[in-house]
């Protein structure tokens, strides 16, 4: 099963920042029940962001996150169908809106499709399972641990096998467990296979074409050091006054996970523009083949994450969604992956001093975090459709389901007791 | 790295080497700022009578923190205010900080018997639980406590300063809490100090994870408020380093301003006054262990109790000794999860010590998960309040429970992260939905806590909410330098 990333980057018009601003705000502090776009009515959507961003060069953007299940037409028309009204409402205070009523829906679907910002890099956590697929599945776990519970009660819970017995029979014998039974897998063959067909034959070509490409990074890595040692050392950042504007929505009750956006700006000139493209296509190389089993570079708290290039290449949106606090998500970066997110971010005006593109950077770890809280803008609207899950969890149910009905041996069967 | 040198052990209080486990009497006294100079004044004088971390044996020990307000009030100017950690600055009970420490419904600072108002703006209406000063007062019996905190009470309404509230906790008889668990074992030791000697490598962290102005875990300085020279014109305080002593100097360029180090040789204390149910506690461990004749189980009652802690009362870590309260393990802390207990067989997943200590447990390897886990540790200083009940099953209605303290550099890293990212989040380490059995924010209906066993787990449910936050605040524990330095505004 498929699923799309993708962002609606639009520009605001200046005179209605604060209209827009009022309306979005009003949608986040009550997602679920808002007005505008009933979100828990998108049964494709697993997480989906609205960010407002008025920066004084670029001007004010709304940037609208959807992460979904399937194809880009099928998701348009569910979101037109629930949300035709809302949409019209929000996207009114955009600049060169052409529709006169929520009715054209033409007009307004492709005034969406003409924003469309796919992105350079994308890390999925739970690959090939949808949203529903998810709830489902956590319904079915939430149903297995009471009767487990009973199991336990009755104080006859025998071998691993013979719990597993106890179950399948349970399944067997409720209606609203039948589903569970025959699901497709999560990914086809052939999902499975491009990736890493693409991959080999990028390995192919770097081996064919490495006469040219080795004098070719001899230069570059030349040019790199040179601009490294060249630029001036990055200011002293005093974030204390916007992180207490960020934090305002984190870490909300009920809620196991947090959202993060984070505009930065390319540094001039073309060589950081185009290291920072290289490296992006590299890592969604890695992210779709390596890292697509719900860890991305060992860190596995990360549901959907994208980079994408904007503003012609000069700015850099980086959208997350995530398990746990941010102290803890950034931990994970520093102490997992700091050689990756720094090959990326020193491309960026203000990140603590690198060297040789992967080296320092991130590991000053005070500064790195003070560089991130600065680069984040509030998140003005953000949905989740599970909020009780995490990636881990996620697999976990995942798991549980899939291997119900599978001959196991006795290791596997004890194992499968075990995720409960 | 090298011991601590004489000069700072002078500097550096007492408190931050020794927990004066040979003193059983302590007494909190909670101070406002009524006028400033006065205070200063006092605070001159209080300079000499503070217990150093020189190591010696004294019958009575005294340590003095303040918060950000009660640093305003001494008279320290705003831009050196500022520097000081955002958590320090916006004080306990932001709406943020209650989300994240748990602090909602009963919990929450509005219930507080103290500290709950305490926010960094200056003047709020309603003053009256504010804290500008912890004075802690140590003593070796009741005779010598009661001698010192008289003796100290005296001198308030002369010195310009309220007493807010008086926090007796009286004797510690020994190193139980009121559950009956012997606490204080778990604990890591500040490299460069005495408290690495009998402590495990595993156990050891850098200078810097407690004390401000030191190197740390990520081998930069510990972040430390700092004030410019021309503030110091007594020189009583050091000069920052230059640079982070694994940098290059900066290019050229205006050289900054020579800054003092206002930070070094101080800490971070965290004060959470936690008040303890303890008959609910026993009362729900017995409803939950009962056979399946309804028959109370005492052993079973012990058991789960053991389970919900990670160590049996008397100190043995279950997952060294899973079946019996083994003596010759009750002080140890030489241990890991990863290689005996991957699954909590042993020690549950979702205990209290687990969790606030998950040790080389999370994470893709062992030695990288115990580094990680490193950078979250505390110091914790905590004693018992309230007398001990004489049946812990029998509600005698007499407030206790433990008073929190701990210490650390790094609040948001290290006892914020503990509190919420471990203690109370429901999907700590893979568990689904529960949160800390002792001292987590329950907020559904039916919380559970799950026993991991072989084959099958067990889980208890409908947890009762065994622990109650009474009152809060962050301190600045300076070092003598410092306090000095506010005595002399
Ligand atoms: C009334 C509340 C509490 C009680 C009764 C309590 C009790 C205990 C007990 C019995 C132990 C085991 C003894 C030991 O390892 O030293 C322990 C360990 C510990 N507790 Fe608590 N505790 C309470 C609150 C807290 C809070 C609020 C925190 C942190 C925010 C905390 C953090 C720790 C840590 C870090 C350890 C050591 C774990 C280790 O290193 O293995 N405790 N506690």
């Amino acid at each position: 099963m498929k699923q799309t990333i993708l962002t609606f980057i639009t520009q605001v018009n200046p005179d209605r920042v604060s209209e827009l601003r009022t309306l979005l705000d009003v949608m986040g502090s009550n997602v679920e029940q808002n007005p505008y776009i009933p979100y828990l009515d998108l049964k494709l959507l697993h997480f989906s962001s609205l960010v407002l961003t008025d920066d004084d060069v670029y001007g004010a953007y709304l940037v609208f996150e959807n992460n979904f299940d399937g194809e880009l037409d099928q998701y348009l028309d569910d979101l037109y169908a629930h949300a035709a009204e809302g949409l019209h409402l929000i996207y009114s205070c955009c600049l060169d809106y052409p529709a006169g009523s929520a009715t054209e829906k033409t007009q307004l679907l492709s005034y969406l499709r003409a924003h469309i910002v796919h992105p350079n890099a994308y890390h999925i956590g739970n690959v090939g399972r949808s949203a529903v697929r998810t709830q489902q599945e956590d319904a079915l776990r939430d149903g297995f641990e009471d009767f487990l519970d009973e199991v336990v009660a009755q104080g006859d819970v025998g071998p691993a096998s013979s719990i597993r017995k106890k179950v399948q029979t349970l399944v067997r014998s409720q209606p609203a467990f039948a589903w569970a039974a025959n699901v497709e897998p999560r990914q086809t063959p052939l999902e499975y296979a491009v990736p890493r067909l693409k991959f080999a034959i990028a390995a192919v070509m770097a081996l064919l074409l490495s006469p040219i490409l080795i004098p070719l990074a001899i230069v570059w890595i030349v040019m790199l050091r040179w601009t490294e040692t060249h630029e001036p050392a990055p200011p002293e950042l005093d974030v204390k006054e916007h992180i207490k504007e960020l934090v305002k929505r984190e870490d909300r009750t009920h809620i196991v996970q947090n959202h993060m956006c984070s505009i930065t700006t390319v540094k001039p000139g073309l060589f950081r523009r185009a290291t920072l493209c290289g490296v992006l296509w590299l890592i969604n190389l890695l992210a779709r083949t390596f890292f697509d089993k719900g860890e991305l570079s060992g860190i596995p708290s990360i549901h959907f994450a994208h980079w994408s290039m904007i503003d012609n290449g000069r700015r850099l949106l980086f959208v997350s969604n995530f398990d746990g606090s941010w102290e803890n998500y950034l931990d994970d970066f520093i102490d997992k992956a700091a050689f990756g997110l720094t090959a990326v971010w020193t491309n960026t005006s203000g990140f603590p001093k690198t060297s040789w593109l992967v080296g320092e950077g991130a590991r000053d770890g005070s500064r790195f975090k003070a560089y991130a809280r600065a680069s984040m803008t509030y998140t003005n609207v953000w949905y989740s459709a599970y909020t009780q899950s995490t990636v881990q969890t996620i697999d976990n149910n995942s798991r549980i389901r899939e291997d119900l009905f599978r001959t196991l041996d006795v290791t596997a069967a004890r194992d499968w007791v075990r995720r409960f | 790295m090298a011991e601590l040198k004489a000069e700072d052990m002078q500097d550096i209080q007492g408190f931050v080497i020794s927990g004066y486990a040979h003193l059983p009497c302590v007494s909190y006294l909670l101070l406002g700022i009524s006028d400033p100079p006065s205070a200063r004044g006092w605070l001159a004088r209080l300079v000499n009578e503070v217990t150093t971390s020189e190591g010696k044996e004294l019958i009575s020990c005294l340590n003095v923190a303040l918060t950000h307000r009660g640093l305003r009030r001494m008279g320290l100017d705003e831009e050196t205010l500022d520097t000081f950690s955002r958590p320090f600055v916006e004080g306990m009970a932001t709406q943020h900080r209650s989300r994240i420490l748990g602090d909602g419904t009963e919990n929450g600072p509005t219930n507080w018997d103290w500290g709950g108002n305490l926010t960094s703006e200056p003047a709020k209406p309603d003053e009256t639980k504010a804290v500008d000063i912890l004075l802690l007062l140590f003593g070796r019996d009741e005779t010598t406590l009661d001698k010192l905190v008289n003796e100290h009470r005296a001198r308030l309404a002369q010195c310009g300063l309220t007493l807010v509230l008086p926090l007796g906790a009286g004797r510690q008889p020994d190193i139980h809490e009121h559950f009956g668990f012997a606490d204080g074992m778990g604990q890591p030791a500040i490299e460069g100090t005495i408290q690495t000697r009998d402590a495990a490598p595993r156990n050891v962290i850098k200078t810097g994870e407690i004390l401000l102005g030191y190197v740390n875990d990520y081998g930069k300085l510990a972040d430390s408020p700092t004030l410019r020279a021309d503030l110091d014109p007594q020189d009583v305080l050091h000069d920052q380093p230059p640079v982070d002593p694994t940098e290059q100097a900066r290019p050229s360029g205006a050289s900054p301003p020579v800054m003092r180090d206002l930070g070094r040789n101080g800490t971070y204390l965290v004060f959470r006054q936690l008040a303890q149910h303890v008959a609910k506690f026993c009362h729900y461990l017995d409803e939950a262990t009962r056979t399946l004749d309804e028959e109370l189980d005492s052993t079973a009652s012990d058991r789960l109790a053991a389970k919900f802690v990670g160590r049996w009362q008397n100190g043995a870590p279950l997952v060294l000794s899973p079946d019996t309260d083994d003596p010759a393990l009750s002080k140890e802390d030489d241990f890991g999860y990863r290689d005996s207990d991957a699954h909590g067989f042993k020690c549950p997943i979702g205990s209290h010590v687990r969790r606030s200590n998950p040790r080389d447990s999370i994470g893709p390897d062992a030695a990288k998960a115990l580094a990680t886990a490193n950078r979250h540790r505390i110091l914790r200083r905590g004693r018992s309040y309230g007398v001990r009940p004489e049946d812990r099953r029998v509600d005698d209605g007499v407030p206790r429970g433990l008073h929190f303290l701990c210490l650390n550099a790094d609040i948001e890293r290290q006892f914020e992260f503990v509190q919420q990212t471990w203690i109370n989040n429901p999907v700590f380490g893979g568990l689904d939905g529960e949160v800390d059995p002792l001292v987590g924010n329950l907020t559904k209906g039916d919380e559970i806590f799950t026993v991991q066993a072989d084959p099958l787990r067990t889980r208890v449910h409908n947890l009762e909410r065994f622990v109650t936050v009474k009152g809060g605040a962050y301190f600045f524990l300076p070092s003598l330098r410092a306090l000095r330095y506010l005595a002399s505004l």
